[in-house]
């Protein structure tokens, strides 16, 4: 996607929620997001406000949540920690959001956090899997959608090591506190089943300094590369390790942005693995993903299907319940306990289950693969080539 | 006041005169009336008056001159000495902001705060000037204004130096600020573009390959010796270049300008490093964006305004302002020292005029209150010595004495202090003394007490004659008023006691019916059988043949015995109503011996029977334990009835409010008995009742006092009763139990009271 489609995509994307705007403050409930817009993460920004948008869109048409259009304020920080801690200050204080949500990104979200949970703001559906996000105990505001890295690596281990009968798994992550998150999930992952990472290489934030590594990886004769880090770095990553003839099973977290991937990828995707934390955005028999893409294609046609902005989806139609549960005054509070009460919620096929001290609401784990034409598939099992 | 003593003292001898010949009827001793000279009331009254004038005319002019002195010192300090002290205030208040702003200048961290200091400063010293100048064209501080000025000058260009140094530094900390960004950038593209090609390179040499679609070099070839110093040399480019960022970050955080020079040295030779290695680079390792950036690297740290030269100046400044403000502190010390030194000298002019003014004020208060207390007392004497003790208390005197006049009592001379004196005869002995009380005394009031005397001698006589007729006539006149009251009080008596009489007849009319009733219907029965028995005889004697003389004999004896009866049942009925009769005169009763018994046996028939007409549902069982030697005593049998009849009726009613009330069960039963003792009789009546309740019991005697609903009674029954046993000597006794029974106790005495014997004797002759 060019730069000026985004562009235009974003000022269109804008449209339905200018009704509600227009409509006084104790009628509209804003929320807020800081993610990235612009810049080499802006591909997962941009998805997660489109199924927010999708979501608020097809509640607003609805007449709302007890009467209460929702309105979403979207601030670019271009993946940068700085960034977010302004913009999630200017979203509560200048903005007034209800609550913030959609963030993008590991060190985005460590550092914008603190300043909604200080603020007492809920902090909704960040798209991460960092495992300090799930300690419900020091941050009592914040609401996961999605499961962990931890999670999702142990899918990784579980599916190589039991499937395969692959001992020799290594890491290429980006050196920051996200690849960090995947580094010390994988570790656990792998020590719990009795083994350790055979070579561990990084690459810089930012830059596409990746083949030292891969030359580390080959020498370790790795078996499996989890990857850890953003779609470009990866991309170039695995096609030099194809231009060397070295075909290890590549395993990407769900972070990489999986359709960037792939078209970055092109032909040298087939066989690329995926762990994803969402249904398959295509899978139209789950009802939620049916729901989706029809309310993807009410604000826009042109609009794809993706993981990202299903992901956007869910997490508004989480925030929607909350509100829906938490009654027609509800306070930040009330919001939160009633999501913390609700027991099981079916998002039409989508469970998911929060409580006292667990604020993680899905712990499933989905395999994709790259195939020929360089399409996704969901797979359950890795299968060699 | 010339005109007036005249006029009095003529008035005076003219009243005293007609006062000397009205007295003449009557012999008085005559003092004073050949007075010629003589101080009268008014003259005194007069006099007093102008002594109060003249004090408190004094005190008005005392008073203007302390308010004037007070006056003009509050003036003096209002416009001389109140002024100047908050000018010297405010010279010390602005010499403080003055001397503050230099420490201000030297920490403002922003340029805002810089220029806010140097305005307010400047402003405050322009002030501070004027200040001076009013202060310097109102008094003599000459000197201390002047050494004031001339350290303010000083300090003013302590301030100078400051405020130009410090702008500077500021805008140097603005430019560093913005190289602190430009840093950050650089570096980051810097390390970002070494990172890539290093990699490219390191790849290079162990791959063979640069792009996806080249071709795999042999190994010969790429690990050639320039292959090898160009990736020694991009690492020596990277390696410097993080060295230069380092020692620039340490520049700009170092307070200490000496190690800046240590600091330049170093960084300069990493940056000649990183030039010397990123020259020695192959041109397709070169890249305009790295060279750039790595120019700049060098520009930014050592340029002409670069961030060492900058940081460098800025310290200098900082140490030289310091200097300064250590001059300026010393100038500011001897400015306030100065400014103190002026406020006190200031300060003590403006004590010295109040308290000039607050002696001024004092004084004439303390004159004041002077003038005031003998005013006070002045006024306390005037009253008490001579309008109290003079004038008052001699016409209080007089008052009184005309008020006994007035009440009739003229027995009592009128006396007022002064009213016997005498002018002294010449040479007579204590003449001084005789002639000065003869002055005081003698005046109106004495003329008044004299006149009064004789008057009240003219009355006294006539009173004396008057007084002992009319004492006569008013005893008279009470005494019929009392007689006739009497009179009333009797036929009211009288009224209620015929009225309590009828009552009692009304009582007894039923059972006096019920038992006339019995002995008419005897007759009436007897007489029946008398007409048959005449018939029978009339039918025998029709049969002349044969005549039945024994028969009609028989007859006729049956005839008599049945008028026998008609004969005694008509007396019955005859002593029934003669009884009645009896009982109903109203006149006075008569003693006579009584069977008591058969009076209260009367009169229990007649209760009961009165009270059955009335409900003839009402029984009650009735014992009798009567004395049966009792003697006949004298009582007034017509009176006793009543109390045996208000007792019987007062128990029967009592039974049958509570038969009433109660459930079956209850029987009323009523005995009674008597008794012969040894001086005295005692009838017993008593029922078994609800009783009266103590808070009754003590009240039933009195009169009007009744425990029946309104209209059955008159509450006058046991009040009478009272009264007649009392009248015979005798007396009434209640013993009650609630809820169980009454017991009434009449006691009379054998021996009749001396009244009953006297209208006994009466009676019989």
């Amino acid at each position: 996607m060019t730069m000026r489609m985004t562009l235009l995509l974003v000022v269109v994307l804008v449209m339905p929620g200018m009704p509600a705007r227009a409509e006084s403050d104790q009628q509209t409930i804003v929320f807020g997001q800081s993610a990235a817009l612009t810049g080499p993460a802006r591909e997962l920004g941009i998805g997660m406000r489109l199924g927010l948008l999708a979501a608020f869109s097809e509640v607003n048409r609805e007449g709302g949540v007890h009467d209460h259009r929702l309105r979403l304020e979207s601030l670019d920080d271009r993946y940068e920690p700085e960034a977010a801690i302004a913009n999630t200050r200017a979203l509560i204080e200048q903005h007034k959001v209800f609550a913030l949500i959609g963030a993008v990104g590991t060190p985005t979200s460590k550092s914008a956090q603190p300043v909604a949970t200080e603020a007492g703001v809920p902090y909704i559906a960040p798209f991460t899997g960092a495992e300090f996000l799930r300690d419900a105990k020091k941050r009592p505001n914040v609401m996961n959608v999605r499961a962990s890295y931890y999670q999702e690596t142990e899918e990784m281990v579980v599916r190589l090591h039991e499937d395969l009968g692959i001992d020799r798994i290594s890491i290429f992550y980006q050196n920051d506190s996200f690849g960090q998150a995947g580094l010390n999930g994988l570790r656990r992952a792998v020590n719990r089943h009795g083994l350790s990472l055979i070579e561990e290489v990084y690459y810089t934030r930012n830059t596409e300094a990746v083949k030292i590594a891969l030359l580390d990886l080959r020498r370790a004769n790795a078996e499996a590369v989890v990857i850890v880090g953003a779609y470009k770095p990866a991309a170039t990553m695995i096609r030099w390790a194809r231009r060397l003839n070295f075909n290890p099973y590549f395993i990407n977290i769900s972070f990489i942005g999986s359709a960037a991937l792939a078209k970055a990828l092109g032909p040298d995707g087939t066989g690329v693995y995926v762990t994803q934390v969402v249904p398959f955005p295509l899978d139209t028999t789950l009802p939620i993903v049916a729901q989706y893409q029809k309310a993807l294609e009410e604000i826009d046609g042109n609009n794809k299907p993706s993981f990202v902005s299903l992901e956007g989806y869910l997490a508004g139609r989480i925030a929607i319940e909350g509100l829906r549960l938490a009654g027609p005054t509800a306070t930040r509070e009330g919001f939160l306990q009633a999501l913390i009460q609700a027991g099981d919620i079916d998002l039409g096929g989508f469970h998911l289950r929060y409580g006292v001290n667990d604020n993680q609401g899905s712990d499933r784990v989905y395999l994709t693969r790259i195939n020929k034409r360089g399409r996704f598939q969901s797979v359950e099992k890795i299968s060699a080539p | 006041m010339n005109e007036s003593p005249p006029t009095e003292s003529s008035q005076d001898l003219t009243e005293s005169g007609a006062s000397g010949k009205q007295v003449k009827p009557v012999p008085i001793e005559e003092p004073g009336t050949e007075q010629n000279f003589r101080v009268g009331v008014g003259a005194r009254l007069y006099f007093l008056l102008f002594g109060a004038v003249v004090l408190m005319g004094g005190a008005t002019v005392l008073a203007y001159v302390s308010f004037n002195e007070t006056l003009r010192h509050e003036i003096r300090l209002s416009e001389y000495s109140m002024p100047n002290l908050i000018n010297s205030v405010d010279v010390a208040r602005k010499s403080a902001i003055v001397v503050n702003g230099a420490f201000r200048l030297v920490s403002a961290s922003s340029k805002e705060e810089h220029t806010a200091v140097v305005d307010t400063t400047a402003r405050e010293i322009a002030s501070l000037e004027n200040t001076i100048l009013e202060l310097e064209a109102r008094s003599a501080f000459g000197e201390q204004t002047r050494l004031i000025r001339s350290h303010l000058e000083e300090l003013g260009k302590h301030l100078d130096v400051i405020e130009q140094s410090s702008a500077r530094r500021l805008d140097i900390a603005q430019a560093l600020n913005v190289f602190i960004d430009e840093l950050g950038e650089t570096t980051r593209r810097v390390e970002r573009l070494l990172v890539q090609a290093i990699d490219d390179q390191a790849f290079y040499l162990v791959s063979g390959l640069r792009q996806l679609d080249d071709k795999v070099r042999p190994i010969n070839k790429r690990a050639s010796e320039d292959e090898l110093t160009a990736y020694r040399n991009l690492i020596t480019v990277n390696q410097s270049a993080n060295l230069a960022v380092l020692l620039l970050d340490e520049v700009l955080v170092l307070a200490d300008r000496q190690f800046l020079t240590p600091l330049e040295e170093r960084f300069q030779s990493a940056v000649r490093n990183f030039m010397h290695a990123y020259a020695k680079l192959p041109d397709s390792m070169r890249d305009d964006l790295l060279e750039e950036n790595l120019t700049r690297l060098d520009e930014i740290g050592k340029g002409p305004e670069g961030v060492i030269k900058l940081r460098q100046e800025a310290l200098f400044r900082l140490e030289q302002e310091q200097d300064t403000l250590s001059k300026a502190r010393t100038t500011s010390e001897s400015l306030v020292s100065e400014v103190n030194n002026l406020v006190a000298q200031i300060n003590e002019e403006a004590i010295q005029s109040s308290a000039a003014s607050r002696t001024a004020a004092q004084t004439g208060i303390f004159l004041l209150i002077l003038l005031n207390v003998s005013g006070t007392v002045g006024a306390f004497l005037l009253g008490s010595l001579f309008v109290r003790r003079y004038l008052v208390r001699r016409l209080v005197g007089l008052a009184s004495a005309m008020r006994e006049m007035a009440r009739g009592d003229l027995e009592v001379p009128v006396q007022v202090e002064g009213h016997d004196i005498a002018k002294p005869v010449q040479g007579s002995a204590n003449y001084m003394t005789r002639n000065i009380r003869y002055l005081i005394w003698n005046d109106e009031v004495t003329d008044m007490a004299r006149a009064l005397e004789v008057f009240r001698r003219y009355a006294h006589e006539v009173q004396r004659l008057n007084l002992v007729e009319k004492l006569a006539k008013e005893l008279d006149a009470k005494n019929e008023n009392l007689e006739q009251a009497l009179e009333n009080l009797k036929a009211a008596q009288e009224q209620v006691i015929a009225e309590q009489k009828l009552a009692s007849l009304g009582q007894l009319t039923a059972g006096v019916a019920h038992e006339i009733k019995n002995p008419l219907n005897f007759v009436s029965n007897f007489a029946n059988v008398s007409i048959e028995l005449a018939d029978e005889v009339e039918d025998l004697m029709k049969q002349q043949d044969n005549l039945d003389i024994e028969e009609i004999k028989s007859i006729l004896g049956e005839l008599r015995t049945s008028l026998g009866k008609i004969k005694e049942h008509g007396k019955r009925a005859d002593d029934i109503v003669r009884s009645m009769l009896e009982h109903s005169r109203s006149k006075e009763g008569e003693w006579r011996k009584t069977n008591l018994n058969a009076l209260l046996k009367q009169y229990v028939d007649l209760s009961y029977h009165a009270l059955r007409a009335e409900d003839n549902s009402f029984n009650a069982e009735m014992k009798e334990d009567l004395d049966p030697n009792m003697e006949e005593i004298i009582v007034v049998p017509q009176d006793i009835c009543r109390v045996f009849l208000n007792l019987v009726t007062n128990a029967f009613q009592a039974m049958y409010e509570k038969q009433k009330k109660g459930n079956g069960d209850y029987l009323p039963e009523l005995t009674v008995s008597s008794r012969q003792l040894e001086d005295h009789v005692e009838f017993c009546i008593r029922d078994n009742g609800p009783g009266i309740p103590d808070e009754v019991r003590d009240k039933i005697f009195e009169p009007f006092v009744t425990t029946k609903e309104p209209g059955k009674g008159t509450g006058l029954g046991l009040s009478l009763t009272t009264d007649i046993l009392v009248r015979h000597g005798g007396s009434v006794h209640v013993d009650t139990e609630v809820g169980h029974y009454t017991e009434m106790r009449v006691s009379l005495p054998l021996e009749p009271p001396a009244e009953a014997l006297s209208s006994t004797e009466n009676g019989t002759e």
